[in-house]
């Protein structure tokens, strides 16, 4: 209860364009955001940029937001954002680029041992997720990232909720064996 | 994973799959879950964030801005249509003399079906112009008793003049 309380005052304070309620937002979210464009995207520099876009259009659109979860709301924003991203041609083309150059290390991740043993398996992770197709990767990384129940992230993609649970089992299945392979 | 995305999972697996399968998939859900935790995300970089918290403060600023001139040019834009409403739907609209048409021709006249017998001054010329036309005639004929050009000449100024004073009105 204190914990949403709180969240109302800090985005009470963002709709009023209070500086430390944005950077409170900031602070309470970027990493789990961040994680969920890394991980769709495979790429530190376009992940730095979507968050950002992110962040900016909060700005823009926290008068629109009229309650409900804060998380869902925030989500729809940045899956927006990357779809919004894979429609530009340029970002698509930098996004395969990024791809190529993934799939061209894949011998050298399997063949040495690197020192650092939880950069290695980071690496492997986000490997076998661009073996998973787009939206499939996109519904696993939303419902792990932005920690929202079935039914939000069934109504945030406009989908039954018998269906985003039956891709996200078959998904995160597929990632099983791929991992373990 | 936090409390509230633990909904309970089988009984939504068991919506759209029998028990024996719900209970499967949820072990699998689970497990992929899991799996996903042991591999962290990496964080966004302490400069990256502190860049995106500046450019916050900036766009709600810009924002703001923006915000203010509309509500300006939106309360111009009102004053201008009220001013106008006030013009068109005024008080003075109803209390506004109203326009009459004279009429340059008078009615009698208008609709008359002999026009050269209703307005005098045209009987006028026209009597002239025939007189002045019969004495040409003579003229013109040797009959006259005033012969010679000066004469003649009398006669076109006179005629001229009646259509001067025709076209004058």
């Amino acid at each position: 209860m204190g914990r949403s309380v709180e969240l109302a005052r800090i985005i009470d304070g963002c709709k009023s364009g209070d500086a430390d309620c944005f950077a409170q937002v900031v602070d309470r979210y970027a990493g789990r955001c961040y994680g969920y464009f890394y991980r769709l995207t495979g790429d530190r520099d376009l992940s730095d940029e979507l968050l950002s876009e992110l962040f900016i259009r909060l700005v823009e659109k926290i008068g629109s937001y009229k309650g409900g979860a804060f998380e869902s709301w925030l989500f729809k924003i940045a899956s927006n954002i990357f779809h919004d991203h894979l429609r530009g041609k340029q970002r698509r083309r930098r996004l395969l680029d990024a791809r190529r150059a993934e799939i061209e290390l894949e011998p050298d991740l399997n063949e040495s041992r690197r020192s650092d043993m939880s950069e290695d398996r980071l690496d492997k992770l986000q490997l076998q997720l661009n073996r998973l197709d787009a939206d499939t990767r996109e519904l696993i990384m939303l419902r792990f990232h932005s920690e929202l129940s079935f039914r939000e992230i069934a109504e945030l993609r406009s989908e039954p909720l018998g269906t985003a649970l039956s891709k996200l089992h078959r998904g995160l299945k597929k990632l099983r064996a791929l991992m373990e392979g | 994973m936090n409390d509230q995305a633990r909904e309970n999972l089988v009984e939504w697996l068991k919506q759209v799959m029998d028990a024996e399968s719900a209970e499967a998939a949820n072990e699998d859900i689970r497990a992929g879950e899991q799996l996903l935790a042991t591999y962290s995300a990496p964080k966004p970089d302490v400069r990256t964030l502190t860049a995106i918290k500046a450019r916050m403060v900036l766009a709600a600023a810009r924002r703001h801005r923006n915000i203010r001139m509309l509500r300006g040019a939106l309360a111009a834009a009102a004053a201008v249509i009220v001013i106008a409403m006030i013009g068109l739907l005024g008080p003075d609209s109803t209390s506004r003399t109203p326009m009459v048409h004279a009429a340059i021709i008078p009615a009698a006249i208008w609709e008359s079906d002999n026009i050269e017998a209703e307005d005098l001054d045209l009987a006028y010329f026209t009597s002239e112009i025939r007189r002045i036309e019969a004495q040409m005639q003579a003229l013109e004929a040797g009959d006259s008793e005033s012969h010679g050009s000066g004469t003649l000449q009398e006669l076109e100024m006179e005629l001229m003049n009646v259509e001067i004073e025709f076209w004058k009105g």
